[in-house]
């Protein structure tokens, strides 16, 4: 009886992983046919409350270590930065001049207004916990009205640049799909020969990304350094964003359109702050009158 | 079992929790090492099938909800590497360096190899490692090399990580 009784034992702890396997797949046929929602929020949510606690422990550490250095570096770029101010507030006036001819010469060609965004200054909190997936998770939510698909941009070195789009949003934190991940796909062109292509990511923050159905002629008119920005031609990207900057041509002879490398704009390993980019409803009307 | 399998668990979301926020400060050419999957095959190990598939199943649905992973991706990673390495439990003796590392190494590969059938099945949304890419290598390294440190801690705490019956 009692070797009954342990077999039977042995054959349910035999069949639980298998039960566990399986109930992983259903659950993973589920997702990959976009059926997923609420479960995935809901553990964003919960989940990315920790993830705060631990970045903020993580914080504490780093920054007591590193204020020393940090101070010594405070005073130096404070001192740079007065001198830069003096430059800029001379910029800021010429800009100002140009803008306004700018308004003058839009308002001719019949164009109407710029197009308002709201940045919602967000700090980089957590990373994708594997290598596989190259994720970024912020620290606002749907609680500072952050939606999925927007798209993030940030600063750095004075250049403003694509970070990537909202994938997915807790109340508190959201996942970010940067423009390295293989996934992505841009609408893009190049500043200044105005070619248009399609960046793509390569999967990983330390590689090119590529730009891609650019026509052939283009390829003597680019130059190594030219800038590549959105193009604006979909919904998620406001235009004229840098991405990066051209490294490389790849031209074959049987193909009609060329591939284009391009180094990215933004040291993503050096990232800490971003903005996500909300278009008011104003601006999304004005550009839809745009285009009738 | 109820009491390892919520410690077992516990611990492994922490570790998700570690990775992705403080190991990027260690990452090797931007690889950082899966500590949740070390741990996770050293409770499967001493434990058996049931412990370690439980705290593989729920620590890679935690790692799915805040990774850009389908739901279930890392959940079912977790526990069919929790579950092969369960069927090892009992059948050899751990030592110091030379088991942690194999297991470390071997357990990685297993990880990358079930992603690609994985990817096979469900299509592009599921990421896979590139076995000519050097990011896989560096994983697998860096896994094999913190598995004998990983598994002497642990074995610290053995008493709360591995139940009565698996001691036995």
């Amino acid at each position: 009886m009692s070797n009954v009784s342990n077999r039977d034992i042995w054959r349910w702890r035999r069949a639980v992983p298998v039960v566990l396997i399986v109930s992983s797949l259903i659950v993973l046929t589920i997702s990959t046919r976009s059926l997923e929602g609420f479960p995935r929020r809901f553990g964003l949510t919960v989940f990315g409350f920790f993830q705060q606690g631990f970045n903020a422990i993580g914080d504490v550490f780093t920054e007591t270590i590193t204020s020393i250095a940090e101070l010594r570096k405070l005073k130096k770029s404070h001192e740079d930065l007065l001198v830069q101010l003096e430059h800029f507030s001379r910029m800021e006036r010429e800009f100002a001049d140009i803008r306004a001819e700018n308004d003058r010469l839009k308002e001719q060609l019949g164009f109407s207004g710029k197009l308002a965004m709201a940045r919602v200054p967000a700090r980089i909190i957590a990373k994708d916990p594997e290598n596989l997936y190259a994720t970024i998770v912020i620290d606002k939510g749907v609680d500072e009205g952050i939606r999925k698909s927007m798209a993030v941009i940030a600063f750095q070195d004075g250049i403003e640049g694509i970070v990537g789009r909202v994938l997915e949003v807790g109340y508190g934190t959201s996942i970010v799909i940067p423009i390295y991940d293989s996934s992505s796909y841009i609408a893009s062109r190049l500043s200044k020969s105005r070619f248009e292509g399609l960046v793509m990511g390569s999967g990983s923050f330390d590689e090119p990304l590529v730009m891609k159905y650019v026509r052939k002629r283009a390829k003597d008119e680019i130059q190594f350094g030219d800038l590549v920005v959105s193009s604006g031609f979909e919904s998620i990207y406001p235009s004229d964003i840098a991405l990066g900057r051209v490294l490389k041509i790849r031209s074959l002879d049987y193909q009609t359109s060329i591939e284009v490398e391009i180094d990215p704009i933004l040291d993503f390993s050096r990232l800490e702050y971003v903005f996500v980019v909300k278009i008011t409803e104003n601006a999304a009307t004005a550009s839809q009158s745009e285009i009738k | 079992m109820i009491r390892t399998v919520f410690l077992s668990s516990s611990l492994l979301i922490v570790s998700v929790f570690i990775q992705s926020t403080w190991l990027s400060s260690i990452a090797v050419l931007g690889v950082i090492p899966d500590i949740s999957l070390v741990i996770l095959i050293w409770v499967s190990f001493k434990n058996g099938p049931i412990e370690g598939a439980f705290s593989g199943f729920l620590a890679g649905l935690a790692e799915d909800c805040i990774s850009a992973s389908p739901l279930g991706f890392h959940t079912f990673l977790k526990t069919i590497v929790a579950s092969i390495t369960s069927l090892l439990h009992g059948s050899f003796a751990i030592d110091r360096i030379f088991i942690p590392f194999i297991l470390g190494c071997g357990a990685t590969l297993f990880k990358a190899i079930a992603a690609s059938i994985l990817s096979l099945l469900f299509g592009p949304s599921i990421h896979v490692y590139n076995f000519f890419a050097r990011d896989i290598w560096i994983e697998v390294a860096y896994n094999g090399l913190l598995s004998p440190f990983f598994f002497f801690l642990l074995s610290l705490f053995a008493k709360y990580l591995i139940t009565d019956q698996a001691k036995k």
